[in-house]
Order: structure tokens, then C-alpha cells, then sequence
């Protein structure tokens, strides 16, 4: 790898690579993210490399493992280019017929397809599975594209042609332009980034220092992760961009110390790109200079908390700092920090690209541009959607994630991870928007969305999150460390059927006192899982109170396993499986279920063929 | 500046039960700062704090507690920013700083803010405030 | 740069940067505080020291001990919505330290008699209430004995790796920050026992009456610079010696 001296050696590398990868080329694009490794893609990329060797088919065909494909529920996912099929839950035994059938000859595999639940057909191409079709992937885009360890791919598909262009327009020609563009952050709180960034840059300083927050905390989100392991080059892309325009000449990636392959991938990349003479000094030929340094977190959540971050990378504990001062003004070892999502700073290389004004058109008045969402829980299509903001969260739910399965009814969205709150069927038609979802008691968060449907109980949903805000908290607030105790205890105390009269008003009180008096963001959102319940889901919140009843059938002090005896058929298949012994039957006659030894493990309504056990 | 004229001590002690009321605390006489030591047959030495230019005991502070009052020219204990360590007692080389325990603070002559109870009620004239 | 701020309605004089606790204590006014000292750095974990600030034209329900004073600040110390809360903080710190007399009567002026939550779970020192203040006195004086473990419903003060501190020198200046006086000390005229060790006194070299701790005699001889001799007279006999000097002179 040859230094690139100067945006035109840029130009002519991208040419070059560009040309080697014309568009008709026949190509094999297996998932490598960690969601589709966990199911085996990496033997199955193997498997592929191998049968293309058998074939002689190595040269003719291109082998790529890239980064997350987004449709997690089916993997693991296989791409086939030039023709756009998506083929998915591929196992290393169907290889050699991918290869022989659709490479080699051109046809389908028609049981390896997608199928629409709703229609029972078949669709081949991935542009035309709804769960593609309704989004509107622009961070996500090319993670069927390229190879996250080639910095070539990256090249190829036209990457760090934005950072050439930002060094032409300048530092105050990329800050007008990201700020025209409307782009927020994508971390949860939705700060304007030209302001934030506006602010750092012209505060006084010797030094200004860069921050990628991939600490990604929220339980089920895993956006970020999926942008680090698919696309690096974006992330550094945009750290660039950021770099010439705020006048930093050292950044930091915070990257939470789960994620290893996330880190791996990352530090290949900033190598790759040092070799390029993209980061370090002289940036393209350029005055800029610039480099990265990953930091990994300790496995605290609130290490994603921009001032506990800063406090990480100094060394110290974890506690957040009281602002003002913000960051932007006096940061990380007292200098102005710029500190952005993972997922903010991949959108700015497309910001500056194709620009504010096409930006802008995307979204709603108040929110530009696409969201990532972890799309998860009772849903069919499980994985990762990016939508254009101002999508209702019903298309969300239903169109993309293809609705609920077995039949079962939806009951509410939960979205902004522990920071957010439970939306329910009535508030469907909310547009994804920063402002609308706070207005109804919800957040947009980093983007994790978890659906749930009439077996989930919103008072265990508020006790889980509120039990792991109380773990996660640093501790340093009286009202946040020993409310958060009190909280979770009335809320067991609810599931558990024992609660006083009077605990929904002292929830209430409490809540009020951890979201007026705590010090940091962590604190004062902490109740809005149970606010946002309490609002959308009082009368469960009341059942569990007054009758002591779960109308969901989940809290297990307060719900009783029974066999039908109309519907049991004596197969003795629950009898066998439940681990306490405590089902008494003859074989085919009705079984009963012995209440003092039963743990409501709920394994034997699980293996029943039949429906017959009956939970209430 | 308070001056000392031990040839004129009775040792009465009159001094000490002043200071003592002076620096009550909760209701409660606390413990003299200035204290009358015999030093032979009718010869009395009383001994407080000489409010010393260089003061070690402000110098083993910490947290600059014990500082200089410009007015009054004494050396004052801001009790807010004493932590107990007992520093100022093992600096002092005359003695004169005691650490109480039981107030987790030292019990330090500060001239009254300007007009000293010893030399205000000595019956002899052995404490003059100038 | 000394500018004005106004609490309370009335205008203050204070130096840009200090903190508004202290502006405010300053000029008299009663703001319940337990886990600032002004000797270290705050880290608003009480809560009590709550106030309503306006400051460049935000309005917010803040502690005063970690906020810097600026000039035009309006603050209240005292609405319904401070007292409330602060209450409310009171109660929650009642129910982790019940056997503190002095939090008791705080919260007794506050209306708080007995607080309506069991005591929360803790590994700690009882009736500690993690205000970190032992820890930062202790990191100020230089031994940085003391730390803080754990985090959330699981934090607790302790010795860094649950060993007794090499680096502690047995001065009790923790346990006389201490608000709830929670840190049990003991003593002997032979030795201190604190943290779990024992520290030998330093004693007189007249009388033999024990003085500072064997310990911190060495750290301060050895931190200043001093003698090998220093210190080592108690304040009796330093003040017994000094009265026989100024005998010399007179007589």
C-alpha cells in the first residue's frame, strides 16, 4: 500500500478498484457479522471458499465476508450478485448447490428463499422482501458491499471521497454545511451536530480532542456494533470530517469492552488507513492531521454517559460530572471534546457527499436524514431496519418487521432502551421523530426497539428495566443510588402480589424525586420505563395492586399452572419434562398439576402438543 | 498585640476561666487557651500563643486552615476547613496548639476577633491588649 | 473576578468560580450540606445542598456545591419544590443510616421522623452514607488509603483490595470528616486502631504520653524533610518547657 499523496492519487486508486468490480461481476456476499458468525457463516464462508476451488471458480467469482445484512431473524445470510438474491438460514450442505444451481447455471434455490408469512410466496431479490423495501438504508447500505477488512472495497464503492471534498470546502464550509443539513445525534439525546460541533470548534483551546461513543449500553441494541464490525471506514470517515472542521488533532473511539470483534475490525481499519496516509499527519497532502485511538470500556453502562465516558478515558471511575460546562467547551482532560455516536459520525461522510440540501429532505421538519433501529422481541423480522425519520412505528412494527407471530396480539413498543418508554397500540401511528416521541412519553434513544405482545406484563417490563438501571448506576446520587433501590423493591413487591396500598403513589413520589435530583442522564431518564408504563398501562399496574392478578400470566408469585382436562390427552410428554415431578397423571388419562411443587417454570406448556395447560 | 508581663501573674487563673467562657460551645466552657504554668515560689508564667510570624502550625495545615486574621494580626482557625489530622499540635514547637478529640478540631488562640477575654478580665494587669 | 449573584433576594459578592454552597454559607444562609467540605472537591452526592438556580437564562433545580459562581446567578434556597426535595433526599439517606444522631435531627427539622423504606442492602460500614468524604480527605493529605468499590446499589468505601492500606498512616482525619461519625475508631495509650491496623503512638520523650501516631510522625519527617527528632515532645511538655524559657527571661 502506497501513501496517498493527494485527493487525485484518491480518485485514481478509486478508479482503478472500481474497475476491477464492474458491475455485472458475480459475487458471493456472506454475512460476517457477529449475530450470523454465532449461527456458523464463518464455516459456511469457508465452505463457499472451498467448493469455488473445487470448481475452478475462484477467479470468476468473488468471495466476500462482510459485515451485518440486517435480517438477523433468518440468518445466516447469503447474497448473490449480480442478480440480488438474498438466500437465508443457509447451512454449509446447501453451498454446493448455491454454486452449481444459481452461480453456475443461474437459477434459484427456491426453498432457501425468503417466504412472506402473510402471502406464502417466494421472493428472491432482497430489494423486494418488505423487510428491505420499507427501509431506507443509507449508513447500512453497503454492508452487503464490502469486505470490512479491505480498506480497497471501501475505496472502490467511492469511500473517503467525502473527507477529499470536506478538505476542499474547508473547515467553516463543512460546519455551515452539517449544520444546514439538520443532522442530531444519534446517541439519544439528538443534539444538533453542527451546533455541538460549531461550539467546540470555537472555543479557545490548545487542544481539541474527538470521542466516537460506541460504548452501546442499551439492553438489545446493537446498531452500533454492526456499523464498527461491517463498516469501519465510515466511522473514521466521519472522525475525519469532524477533525478539519473543529480543528482536532487527536480522536478516540470508546468502544464497550463486549465487543470484540467490533474493536478488531476497527483496529485494522486505522491501521489500513495510516498505510494510506489517511490519518496521522498530513491527511491526503493536506494540513490536517489526525489520528485514533481505541479505548475499550469496563463493562459499565454508564460509561456511555458522555461526562462517565470522559472519566474513563482519563483513567478515573466512571461518575459523571455535573454539566455545565459541556464537553463542547471543557471535556476530556479539560479541553473541548466533540463527542458523537458511532452512528452520527457514519452519516456525516454522506452529508457532505451528496449534501445538506438532499440530506435535509429526508426525515420530518424536526429530524433529518435515517435511523438505525435494533428491531427485536415479539416481532417476525428480528435484526437491524434503518428507516427515513417520520416512518410510523406502525410500519416499523408491521410492514418491516412483519407483525407479531402465533398469532398473538401486539401490546406495546418499548423504545430508547432504559432510557425510553413503552408505547402502546393506540400510539401505532407515532412518526419516528426525536420531539413526537418524548411528547408521548418515549424516547428515540440509540435506537433499540423491542416489541411486545399480550404474554409480555408491563409491570415486570417496568421492574426489569428499573432493576437494571439500579445495577448500572454509578452510585454517586442519593436520589438516583437509593431510589432506584426503593423503586425495583415496590415494583417486586407488585409482581409478587404483596404490595402495600399506597405504592403507586410512593413510585410516583420517588420518581419524581430520581428524575428532578439526580445529577446525570442516567438518573433523571431511569424513570421512564415505569412513568411511561404507569401512563400507557395503569390498569395491569392496578390487576397486580388491587386483585393481585397478572392479566398477562407472567409474574410468577401470582399465576397458577392448571391442566385442561378437556383438551389433555394423557401423552405424559409434560410429566416427563417438568423438572420438579410435580405433574401426576396415567397414561392417557387427563394429568394434573401438583401447585406445591410447582416452580411455574412453564416447561410443561411449552412441549404440550395439545394447548391444554392453562395459565392464570 | 497582646503583651505577657509574667512578673505581674498571681496566677489566679482569672485568665483561663475567661478564655474558658469565651470559647464556649453548645452551652459548654470549653477548654483554655491560655494557661498558667508555676515557675517557682509566687511566680507564675502564663503561656498562649505567641501568634508567631513564620507560624508552624500554619505551615503543617493542609488545607490552610489556621490563617492569618490581617486585621487582628492572630493566627485563626477556619473550622470548616480543619479535617482533624492534628498536624498543627506536633508542629508547634511552644506547645500552645492542644487537639481535642472530642471536637475533632484544635483548640487555638484567636485574640477573641480583636479584644482578648484575658486581658480583659486580668485583675492585675498581667495581659495588656495594645 | 468578584461578581454578584442574588439568593434569596439579596445580592452577594462572590469570587467568579467559587463554589455557590460556599458563596452561600458564607453570607449566612442554612443550606443542609453533608458530603461537601470545602478543604476537597465536590461531587454532589447528598443531594441536600439543593437549590433553584436561574443562570444564562436556563432554569434548573440543582446542588449548589458543584456549581461555580457566575455573575447574574438567581438563586432560591428555600421553595416548596427545594424543601420538598431535599426532604425527600433526607428520607432516602435516613433509611441507609439510622443510627446517625446528627441525620436524624436534620431530618427531624425537615419533618422526617422515621423513613418509610427498610434499609437498602449494603456490604459497607453501617450508617456510612457514601458521601466519599473519607476518601477525598485521605487522597488530599496525600495517603490515598481509602477508595471506593463497586458501583450503584453495590458501592461501598473500603481499602483498595480489601487489604489493610499500606499507605495509611492512622491519622483519623476520616473518621473526624466522617458525617455520620460511621468509621470506628479505637484507642489505647499504646496504639490506634482504625481500618483494620493498628498504629503504635509516637510518645512523648518526656513524659511518655502518647501523641500522634508513630506512623504519621514518620510521613510528615519524611514528606517535609524534618529531623529525625521531630515531633517528638507532647504539647504538655512543649508548653511545660516553653513556660520555664520565658521564666528564664523574666526572672
Amino acid at each position: 500500500m502506497v501513501r496517498l499523496k493527494n485527493s487525485k492519487q484518491l480518485q485514481q486508486l478509486h478508479r482503478q478498484l472500481a474497475a476491477a468490480r464492474p458491475a455485472g461481476r458475480p459475487a458471493v456476499a456472506v454475512c460476517g457479522g457477529t449475530g450470523c458468525q454465532a449461527q456458523g457463516s464463518l464455516s459456511l464462508s469457508d465452505a463457499f471458499r472451498r467448493e469455488l476451488k473445487k470448481r475452478r471458480l475462484s477467479k470468476k467469482v468473488e468471495l466476500r465476508l462482510t459485515g451485518c445484512h440486517g435480517f438477523c431473524e433468518r440468518g445466516p445470510l447469503v447474497l448473490v450478485f449480480p442478480q440480488g438474491v438474498l438466500y437465508q438460514r443457509v447451512k454449509a450442505k446447501d453451498v454446493a448447490e448455491i454454486v452449481e444451481r444459481t452461480l453456475k447455471k443461474g437459477e434459484i434455490v427456491e426453498r432457501l428463499l425468503y417466504q412472506d408469512p402473510q402471502t406464502g410466496k417466494r421472493i428472491a431479490r432482497e430489494a423486494d422482501i418488505p423487510f428491505y423495501r420499507h427501509q431506507q438504508r443509507l449508513v447500512l447500505k453497503d454492508n452487503g458491499h464490502l469486505d470490512p477488512t479491505s480498506i480497497n472495497d471501501y475505496i472502490a464503492i467511492g469511500g473517503y471521497q467525502a473527507l477529499a471534498k470536506a478538505l476542499k470546502m474547508g473547515p467553516a464550509g463543512v460546519l455551515d454545511e452539517v449544520e444546514a443539513s439538520g443532522l442530531r445525534g444519534r446517541g439519544g439525546a439528538g443534539f444538533p451536530t453542527g451546533r455541538k460541533w460549531r461550539i467546540c470548534g470555537s472555543t479557545p483551546a490548545d487542544t481539541r480532542y474527538l470521542v466516537c461513543n460506541a460504548d452501546e449500553g442499551d439492553p438489545g441494541a446493537f446498531m452500533d456494533r454492526s456499523v464498527l464490525e461491517g463498516n469501519p471506514h465510515s466511522v473514521i470517515e466521519g472522525m475525519l470530517i469532524g477533525a478539519l472542521a473543529i480543528g482536532a488533532g487527536q480522536g478516540f473511539v470508546y468502544v464497550r469492552q463486549e465487543y470484540p470483534l467490533a474493536v478488531e475490525r476497527l483496529e485494522l481499519a486505522l491501521e489500513q488507513a495510516r498505510a494510506y496516509g489517511l490519518l496521522g499527519a498530513g491527511v491526503l497532502g493536506s494540513s490536517l492531521e489526525f489520528d485514533v485511538t481505541i479505548k475499550r470500556g469496563g463493562g459499565a453502562f454508564v460509561c456511555g454517559e458522555e461526562s462517565a465516558l470522559i472519566a474513563s478515558i482519563e483513567g478515573r471511575r466512571g461518575v459523571p460530572r455535573r454539566r455545565p460546562p459541556y464537553p463542547a467547551q471543557q471535556g476530556l482532560f479539560g479541553r473541548p471534546t466533540c463527542i458523537n455516536n458511532v452512528e452520527t459520525w457514519a452519516n456525516v461522510p454522506h452529508v457532505i457527499k451528496r449534501g445538506a440540501k438532499w440530506f435535509s429532505a429526508i426525515g420530518t421538519a424536526g429530524s433529518k436524514g435515517t435511523k438505525i433501529f435494533s428491531l427485536v422481541g415479539k416481532v417476525h423480522n428480528t435484526g437491524l431496519v434503518e428507516v427515513p425519520m417520520g416512518i410510523s412505528l406502525r410500519r416499523i412494527v408491521f410492514d418491516i418487521g412483519g407483525g407479531i407471530p402465533g398469532g398473538k396480539q401486539f401490546k406495546a413498543v418499548q423504545t430508547g432502551g432504559p432510557s425510553g418508554g413503552c408505547l402502546p397500540e393506540s400510539k401505532l401511528d407515532t412518526p419516528v421523530d426525536f420531539d413526537t416521541l418524548v411528547a408521548e412519553g418515549a424516547m428515540m434513544g440509540s435506537g433499540g426497539m423491542i416489541v411486545m405482545d399480550s404474554s409480555t406484563c408491563m409491570v415486570d417490563v417496568a421492574r426489569y428495566f428499573t432493576n437494571f438501571l439500579k445495577f448500572e448506576s454509578c452510585g454517586n446520587c442519593t436520589s438516583c443510588r437509593d431510589g432506584l433501590i426503593h423503586m425495583h423493591r415496590l415494583l417486586e413487591k407488585l409482581c409478587a402480589g404483596t404490595a402495600a396500598p399506597d405504592t403507586l403513589e410512593r413510585i410516583e413520589s420517588l420518581a419524581e424525586t430520581i428524575r428532578r435530583t439526580s445529577l446525570c442522564a442516567l438518573g433523571t431518564t431511569a424513570v421512564n420505563p415505569v412513568l411511561s408504563t404507569l401512563r400507557h398501562f395503569r390498569e395491569e399496574f392496578v390487576a397486580h395492586l388491587e386483585e393481585k392478578r397478572c392479566p398477562a400470566g407472567v409474574c410468577k408469585e401470582l399465576i397458577t399452572f392448571t391442566i385442561d382436562a378437556d383438551k389433555c390427552t394423557g401423552c405424559t410428554l409434560c410429566a416427563k419434562n417438568c423438572p420438579q415431578d410435580a405433574i401426576r397423571g396415567r397414561k392417557k388419562k387427563p394429568h394434573t398439576i401438583e401447585q406445591d411443587k410447582c416452580i411455574k417454570c412453564g416447561i410443561c406448556r411449552d412441549v404440550c402438543q395439545y394447548d391444554a395447560v392453562l395459565v392464570k | 498585640m497582646l503583651v505577657v508581663y509574667p512578673g505581674r501573674c498571681v496566677g489566679c487563673r482569672t485568665c483561663e476561666v475567661a478564655c474558658s467562657f469565651a470559647h464556649a460551645s453548645n452551652g459548654k466552657p470549653g477548654p483554655s487557651r491560655i494557661r498558667i504554668h508555676p515557675a517557682g515560689p509566687e511566680r507564675f508564667v502564663q503561656v498562649t500563643c505567641l501568634q508567631c510570624v513564620n507560624a508552624a502550625c500554619a505551615a503543617a495545615c493542609p488545607t490552610r486552615a489556621l490563617r492569618r486574621n490581617e486585621v487582628t494580626r492572630a493566627i485563626e482557625l477556619d473550622e470548616r476547613l480543619c479535617v482533624g489530622c492534628g498536624l498543627c499540635e506536633a508542629a508547634c514547637p511552644f506547645g500552645h496548639l492542644q487537639f481535642s478529640r472530642e471536637l475533632h478540631l484544635p483548640l487555638k488562640c484567636d485574640l477573641c476577633g480583636g479584644n482578648p477575654a484575658c486581658a480583659a478580665f486580668c485583675p492585675h494587669g498581667a495581659l495588656e491588649w495594645r | 473576578m468578584t461578581v454578584t449573584v442574588r439568593i434569596n433576594d439579596v445580592e452577594v459578592l462572590a469570587e467568579e468560580g467559587e463554589s455557590l454552597l460556599e458563596v452561600a454559607l458564607r453570607a449566612g444562609f442554612d443550606i443542609p450540606h453533608l458530603c461537601h467540605h470545602p478543604a476537597v472537591e465536590a461531587i454532589g452526592s447528598c443531594r441536600l445542598c439543593l437549590v433553584e438556580l436561574q443562570a444564562a437564562g436556563r432554569e434548573e433545580l440543582t446542588t449548589s456545591c458543584n456549581v461555580r459562581v457566575e455573575a447574574g446567578m438567581q438563586v432560591i434556597t428555600d421553595s416548596p419544590l427545594v424543601r420538598q426535595q431535599r426532604a425527600a433526599n433526607l428520607e432516602l439517606l435516613l433509611a441507609r443510616a439510622p443510627g446517625s444522631a446528627r441525620l436524624r435531627a436534620l431530618a427531624a427539622r425537615h419533618g422526617i421522623q422515621a423513613p418509610r423504606f427498610e434499609p437498602p442492602p449494603s456490604e459497607g460500614i453501617q450508617n456510612c452514607i457514601l458521601c466519599e468524604l473519607c476518601v477525598r480527605v485521605c487522597a488530599m493529605l496525600g495517603h490515598d488509603a481509602l477508595g471506593v468499590l463497586g458501583r450503584g446499589e453495590k458501592k461501598r468505601i473500603g481499602l483498595p483490595f480489601n487489604q489493610p492500606a499500606a499507605s495509611c498512616v492512622g491519622c483519623a482525619s476520616c473518621a473526624a470528616v466522617c458525617p455520620t461519625e460511621c468509621i470506628r475508631v479505637s484507642e489505647t495509650p499504646q496504639a490506634r486502631t482504625i481500618w483494620g491496623q493498628s498504629f503504635e503512638f509516637a510518645h512523648c520523650r518526656s513524659c511518655g504520653a502518647p501523641m500522634l501516631t508513630e506512623r504519621q510522625r514518620q510521613f510528615e519527617i519524611e514528606k517535609n524533610g524534618l529531623p529525625e527528632d521531630s515531633y517528638d515532645t507532647c504539647e504538655s511538655c512543649k508548653r511545660q518547657q516553653t513556660s520555664q524559657r520565658f521564666a528564664a527571661i523574666t526572672w
